[in-house]
């Protein structure tokens, strides 16, 4: 008798805890949707406003098309923002860098599985790329691409994202790679396969569900970075997280409303990517440290 | 070693047939995947990290005229960094930051995964709600905290409501709030971080030791103290350093939420340096202060790298499979 009871107990109280928690994650997100909807004077309004009543889409409008009629005496900031510049940035920037730094990675990756191609020290030490942060070297680097002419170019940012994505791309197709059953590739030797036919008709085929979640696991970093973009781009390759920053410090105040309009359009494709590949995640960053 | 494994791979393929012509084709393949990260490294990161050196040894700010030109100065700039305490303060906060935001996220995290990793109603969508503040880009945290806790915002009125008196906490302006504000928010962002970690960690234990427990009578608390976290150490250790590396290298966050302030209330290293070179134009300054950064975190880094890696050793002997072990013998 008390022994069911506690375990209901036990039981209704993880509950009570996961569902708090699982509010305290919502939330935040819920906020940013409803002020999306919400009129510029319930912005800032005390007691806050919870459910934006009317609900209306001029911050959609002014974020992405440009203000026509914006509250007291017109706003010159709005002309700098330039949202489908830096959408298209981004998912230039993104995708590109992302899909380059996995191609490359799974074949570095392939080599270290198959022909020890790095050593572990050396594994180890490509993720200093990652680890060490990246503003200890971005005011040289900003001088040195402005020599090679590549401060404020797709290029230049393009490349410092492939290189921080490789550590992750590297490591974590290595996991997948390991799982493959090396019998396939003795196979495809002994009919005649070159070794970089082996590795992309062979070997990254087998592991394309694998290659998909590499992919949208850095597309999620790369999507979300900020220093970088915001030191080595001034305007012409502003991306999306930099573009959010344009709302703010202007002289006219705070404007919440469109901030978090565009924040949507920034998050949300974000999370529908992550749940994707939720299972693969752990991958991102075990390391061979959780084995299964 | 490296030719010693492959060729014994191959040698399984065709015996025999393990020649010099092989092994140099092997070779081949390696250089040709290596050169081009060698190269990239080498024309990028290598004048970038001579760059940083000169800066740190010649004075030279935006208002002069060709760095190259500059004078140099020896280790004055150096010397100027040691002595002034706004970077020792730069440090400190940084190192608080990054280990309260650590523990923070670990404790929450492992009490989630805890909480979640055997099978239950619902387990699927509280975990696909648990990993979503990770997949929120930091900078639109930064911007949804301003929002959100505002001294006339949502956060202060539930609590309030909660409370029933009228709460209103300046999350954001009380210099003695503002960094424990910040290392919330990242406590929000990255407790999915060591969740998953925490997570795939306890559902790849293996039951049986578990099972051992349970038969002899072991309390739960007693399996999870000395089975279960023993058995973990590797896990709790990856998720500890790499999460803290993490957030020693935070700024989007802090940046784009308070900008080191109010005053220099939540100036960590990374906020004071930019602020140095991009709104001081102190070049040299800032060189130096990163190169100091730098050979602080590499430390890290490198004591990270080994600690890890001792763990991942006593797995692979733990874990050497038999169809590994017949290869490679």
């Amino acid at each position: 008798m008390t022994k069911t009871r506690r375990r209901r107990l036990a039981a209704a109280g993880r509950y009570a805890f996961l569902t708090l928690w699982a509010v305290i994650v919502i939330f935040p997100l819920y906020w940013i949707v409803s002020t999306s909807f919400k009129p510029s004077d319930q912005w800032f309004s005390w007691p806050p406003v919870y459910f934006p009543s009317p609900p209306t889409l001029d911050n959609y409008r002014d974020v992405w098309i440009g203000a026509t009629s914006v509250a007291e005496g017109g706003q010159t900031a709005l002309s700098l923002q330039t949202p489908f510049l830096a959408l298209r940035n981004s998912l230039i920037l993104a995708f590109g860098a992302t899909a380059a730094a996995v191609l490359y990675g799974s074949v570095i990756a392939y080599g270290v599985s198959r022909y020890r191609l790095l050593s572990e020290t050396r594994m180890f030490q490509l993720l200093m790329l990652r680890m060490v942060p990246p503003i200890v070297i971005v005011a040289p680097l900003s001088l040195y691409f402005s020599y090679l002419g590549l401060l404020d170019s797709m290029v230049g940012l393009g490349v410092m994202y492939f290189l921080t994505s490789l550590p992750y791309a590297v490591w974590m197709t290595k996991s997948f790679i390991d799982e493959v059953p090396r019998e396939v590739e003795q196979a495809a030797e002994i009919l005649g396969a070159s070794r970089w036919r082996t590795v992309f008709e062979v070997v990254l085929p087998l592991i394309r569900s694998g290659l998909v979640a590499t992919f949208m696991f850095i597309l999620i970093l790369n999507w979300s970075e900020y220093l970088l973009s915001l030191i080595l781009s001034k305007t012409n390759v502003v991306t999306l997280p930099v573009e959010l920053s344009k709302f703010e410090g202007s002289t006219e105040g705070r404007l919440f409303g469109r901030q978090a309009a565009l924040s949507v359009g920034i998050t949300f494709p974000l999370i529908i990517i992550g749940l994707f590949i939720r299972k693969h995640l752990a991958r991102g960053f075990s390391f061979g440290m959780v084995r299964r | 070693m490296a030719e010693a494994l492959a060729g014994a791979a191959a040698g399984k393929v065709a015996p025999g047939r393990l020649d010099v012509s092989r092994s140099q084709a092997v070779r081949r393949f390696k250089w040709v995947i290596l050169l081009p990260l060698m190269l990239m490294l080498l024309s990028l990161l290598t004048p970038v990290l001579l760059l940083q050196l000169y800066f740190s040894f010649h004075q030279w700010t935006v208002y002069l005229s060709s760095w190259w030109q500059a004078d140099f100065v020896g280790f004055d700039i150096f010397q100027s960094v040691f002595t002034d305490p706004r970077f020792g303060w730069a440090v400190l906060r940084s190192l608080a930051f990054a280990g309260g935001s650590t523990i923070g996220c670990f404790v929450l995290g492992f009490l989630l995964a805890y909480l979640i990793y055997r099978p239950f109603r619902g387990q699927a969508l509280y975990y696909a709600l648990f990993i979503v503040p990770m997949l929120t880009a930091p900078i639109v945290i930064a911007y949804t905290g301003q929002m959100l806790l505002d001294r006339n915002g949502p956060l202060n009125d539930i609590l309030s409501w909660l409370s029933g008196h009228d709460i209103r906490v300046l999350w954001l302006s009380d210099p003695d709030i503002a960094l424990l504000t910040v290392t919330l928010l990242d406590i929000w962002n990255w407790t999915p971080f060591s969740f998953i970690i925490m997570l795939a960690g306890l559902s790849s234990l293996p039951k049986e030791p578990v099972e051992a427990a349970q038969i002899l009578g072991a309390s739960a608390w007693r399996i999870f103290l000395e089975v279960q976290l023993p058995l973990l150490r590797p896990v709790i250790l990856l998720a500890l350093v790499l999460r803290f590396l993490d957030a020693m290298g935070s700024f989007p966050i802090i940046w784009g939420l308070l900008q080191g302030g109010p005053g220099t209330a939540t100036e960590t290293l990374g906020i004071y340096i930019y602020i140095t070179t991009w709104q001081d134009f102190n070049v040299s300054l800032g060189a130096a202060q990163s190169y100091i950064t730098m050979v602080m975190m590499v430390g890290i880094v490198l004591l990270a790298i080994r600690l890890l890696r001792r763990e991942k050793r006593s797995l692979d002997t733990m874990y050497t499979k038999p169809r590994d072990a017949e290869e490679t013998a």
